[in-house]
């Protein structure tokens, strides 16, 4: 067994035995041998004095020659049991007397140098030498040999001895040192035991017991110390987990309370958003479902008008005009309702395509001329000559400039209203700036902060006075916003206003052939379409639209085919080749889409320019068919006739020019700045 | 001289030449006893005049001894006295004779043995004696040959009345001889 790993019991035992068992073997071993050593000395004294005696009993009969004497002399020895030999020797050296025990020899001579009084030890035994004298004169030595019985005695009894009492004292010290060891090991085995049970059982209550003051009873001290600092962490750390497991509890409670209720705004969400698509959906119906009838509306007034004009009864013609108005003023709202409920359905596309600035803005201040007469205004326009094309949504652009200036108009009497357009370059962009400016009643600070937000105008009694629908602006700007542009304000009341809106110069989006490309396409058809080269074929099931459209494009000099529906219309279309066909979407044999499938699919109609014409608004999809334009009804006549006459000049200027000069073209223009507030001024 | 030693080897030996070498070694060791008795006897104070006054051996009769005495006692001293041998003759030495402290009495005068102890026997003089039956008739000590040995005899009595004191150790070796009857019958 290591020793190092002995217990401390034992080890202290152990100690305490080698201590004592040493100390005393020790004492003991060197008493003996003081003792053995001062007892030879003493028996070699013993055995000199006897010499002596005998030497001088024996000195006479040495020196009267008597060996009767002598022996008897040295007979006289026979009671030492020590001596096991003796014997007188004469000044010559020769025995003279001896005596000796069974065994033993003497030597025949004396040894030399033996002239004196003297002993020594010689293998176990002591020898003698004394010199024997009659009145100082030396006659003879005696010689003595001793086997040291008694020291050989001795030493066996005195090693007996001190065997028996280092075996005493051990048992003793063990005895005692197993109880006394116990003073010490017995806190420091309580102290172990406490330890254990703490650390096993995790129980930091426990105290260890002090037994004394010393070390072991400070250590004992320390160590209950820390168990108490233990035990106050460990509570308080059970108080913290106590805490901890609470809050998380709480937490629990909340994170489901709040799942509870995200679901159920979840849900309110789901509902609000349904119930907001519901109504988008039934703003744009109901929109679609009030055009209808209003394009009749229009469409017949227009008519009548142009009709009673010509019977020269100026009142009817008021009136119609009127009605006319009011038809057109009804159709802005309704455009704009739908504009923004796709806005918040968030349907509004963009069609992104490359057309020439200046063109555009020519083509809109036409459109705007009414509504400058109205508040005598003067208009500025001011556009440099190089600003060239854009890329972008060329009817959302021009929305948002006819709302910025009929709004400017609006709200300026006897004043100036400004056009700016420029072309600037920031660090990252190219943009083209619109800067709208009048010279009207102004915007305050107040009323600018909700500008651009949906049914709000700056003041309630505005509408009562300029009328509107507070959308233009919010629409506005929407569609900048879009077309990841922005737009300002900056006004003053009484200081008039100027809008500015940046738009990208190409803006991002998929990029849709522009018009451009139909008249590589015309070019080939046109020699071959000419015997239908007036015609124009319109496909819809709404005997209205086909009267009005009849009505209209005769007047204006073409030979007008219609079709009630998509089979009859194709079947017309292959046998009268006309120059643009009218295709409506919703019919109940084939829908639109079927029918401008057909018709690109047929190699000999595919050139034919086709125009959708219908209430459903989905102009991406009619460019990815095929048409080359894209109207929604109510439809502008104007914007119809100006695209017709398009298709009618490519095809003469690529064909050679024959065919009827636009000579009813100036009178619309002038017919529509009579009734400026027909054309979509809207307010905000 | 030549006369005493003559007279010793006729005495004592058959062959002159070897007897005379015997004899002189017997009394070279009776020489030595002389001197030993001397150490183991004390004498009275008043045996001696001063207290460096040497002890006298007297030699009375022929002198068997010769040089080998002197030889032994020469330069020997004993509580610090010399030892000094003289010759005597009887009737003409009587002065002297009382006057030694030790009185070797030769066998050649055995007829005057009782006549020297009576004349000597309260004075402190150790006598010597080598006849048979000295020291029965009064002689302090006697030499004895016992198997070639030489042995001597006491009279302690004698001793006494010669106010002598004799060691223990000598009388323990000794042959002890009482006073009497010996004596008187050969007186």
């Amino acid at each position: 067994m290591n020793l190092q790993s002995l217990s401390i019991k034992r080890k202290l035992m152990l100690i305490t035995m080698l201590t004592s068992s040493v100390a005393l073997i020790l004492s003991s071993v060197s008493f003996l041998i003081y003792d053995l050593m001062s007892f030879r000395r003493q028996l070699s004294q013993d055995l000199m004095t006897q010499a002596e005696i005998i030497g001088f009993n024996s000195g006479a009969a040495m020196a009267f020659k008597d060996e009767t004497a002598a022996t008897a002399t040295l007979s006289a020895l026979k009671a030492k049991d020590d001596i096991v030999a003796a014997a007188l020797y004469s000044p010559e050296g020769k025995v003279f007397a001896h005596y000796f025990q069974a065994g033993k020899s003497l030597p025949s001579m004396l040894p030399s140098g033996s002239q004196k009084n003297f002993y020594r030890f010689d293998g176990g035994y002591l020898q003698v030498f004394q010199q024997v004298t009659m009145n100082g004169e030396r006659v003879g030595t005696l010689y003595l040999l001793s086997d040291m019985r008694q020291w050989n005695i001795r030493v066996k009894r005195y090693t007996g001895i001190i065997v028996i009492v280092v075996l005493l004292c051990s048992s003793l010290a063990l005895l005692l040192s197993s109880r006394l060891q116990k003073l010490i090991s017995k806190p420091i085995l309580h102290l172990e035991d406490t330890m254990r049970m703490v650390s096993s059982n995790k129980n930091y209550e426990v105290r260890a017991t002090r037994f004394y003051g010393d070390e072991i009873g400070r250590l004992i001290d320390g160590f209950n110390t820390m168990l108490s600092e233990i035990q106050l962490r460990d509570s308080a750390l059970q108080r913290a987990n106590n805490e901890l497991q609470t809050s998380t509890h709480e937490l629990e409670v909340e994170i489901i309370h709040r799942k509870r209720t995200q679901d159920e705004l979840l849900t309110a969400k789901q509902a609000a958003e349904q119930a907001n698509r519901a109504k988008s959906a039934f703003l744009a119906n109901m929109s679609h479902e009030l055009r209808t009838p209003l394009n009749a509306i229009i469409g017949y007034s227009e008519m009548l008008e142009e009709e009673v004009q010509d019977t020269e009864k100026i009142s009817n013609v008021r009136d119609l005009q009127k009605i006319q108005a009011a038809g057109k003023h009804l159709l802005a709202l309704i455009n704009d309702v739908l504009d923004l409920s796709k806005i918040e359905a968030g349907k509004m596309q963009l069609h992104i395509e490359s057309f020439d600035i200046a063109e555009m803005i020519e083509e809109m201040a036409t459109t705007l001329k009414p509504a400058i007469a109205k508040n005598a205004n003067t208009f500025h326009l001011q556009i440099p000559e190089n600003i060239g094309a854009m890329g972008g949504d060329a009817t959302k652009v021009r929305q948002i400039l006819l709302n910025l200036l009929s709004n400017a108009c609006k709200f300026t009497d006897h004043g100036t209203v400004s056009l700016d357009v420029d072309r600037l370059t920031t660090a990252s962009q190219d943009w083209i700036r619109f800067r709208v400016s009048d010279t009207g009643i102004g915007i305050s600070a107040e009323q600018q902060e909700n500008l651009f937000q949906e049914f709000t105008q700056a003041d309630i009694s505005i509408s009562r006075k300029y009328g509107g629908t507070g959308l233009g602006l919010a629409i506005s700007h929407r569609f900048v916003q879009l077309m990841k542009g922005r737009i300002s304000v900056e006004s003053a009341p009484g200081q008039g206003s100027v809008f500015t809106v940046h738009l990208p110069v190409q803006a991002a989006g998929e990029q849709i052939e522009t018009l451009p490309s139909a008249q590589t396409t015309s070019s080939e058809v046109s020699s071959e379409a000419k015997p239908g080269a007036e015609t124009i074929l319109v496909i819809d099931d709404d005997m209205a639209v086909r009267d009005l459209m009849s009505r209209s494009l005769t007047k204006l000099g073409f030979r007008v085919v219609a079709a009630a529906g998509g089979e009859e219309g194709l079947r017309l279309a292959k046998q009268l080749r006309p120059l643009v066909i009218t295709l409506d979407v919703i019919m109940p044999d084939w829908d639109g889409w079927t029918v401008l499938n057909k018709l690109k699919a047929d190699s000999e109609l595919a050139a034919i320019p086709v125009i959708m014409v219908t209430i459903v608004d989905n102009e991406a999809m009619g460019r990815d068919l095929g048409a080359s334009s894209y109207l929604i009804k109510p439809v502008d006549r104007e914007r119809l006739v100006t695209l017709i006459e398009k298709h009618r000049a490519m095809r003469f200027s690529t064909a050679t020019k024959a065919g009827v000069p636009p000579a009813t073209w100036p009178s619309k223009t002038q017919k529509s700045s009579k009734k400026p507030e027909l054309v979509g001024p809207r307010r905000h | 001289m030549v006369a005493v030693l003559l007279s010793l080897s006729v005495a004592v030996g058959a062959n002159a030449q070897s007897s005379a070498s015997a004899a002189s070694a017997e009394y070279l060791i009776k020489a030595g006893f002389i001197y030993n008795f001397a150490q183991l006897v004390q004498w009275p104070s008043a045996a001696f005049s001063q207290a460096d006054s040497p002890i006298v051996i007297g030699i009375l009769g022929t002198d068997p001894f010769g040089t080998s005495i002197d030889r032994v006692v020469e330069n020997k001293k004993l509580d610090g006295r010399n030892l000094i041998v003289k010759r005597l003759r009887w009737s003409k030495d009587l002065k002297d004779l009382t006057e030694c402290n030790i009185l070797f009495i030769s066998s050649s005068e055995k007829e005057h043995v009782a006549d020297v102890i009576n004349m000597v026997k309260w004075l402190p003089i150790l006598t010597i004696g080598e006849t048979p039956g000295f020291a029965a008739r009064g002689g302090i000590i006697n030499l004895t040959l016992e198997d070639n040995k030489v042995r001597f005899e006491v009279n302690i009595g004698a001793a006494k009345q010669a106010n002598l004191n004799i060691s223990s150790r000598l009388l323990a070796l000794a042959k002890i001889v009482p006073q009497g009857a010996d004596g008187r019958k050969s007186e």
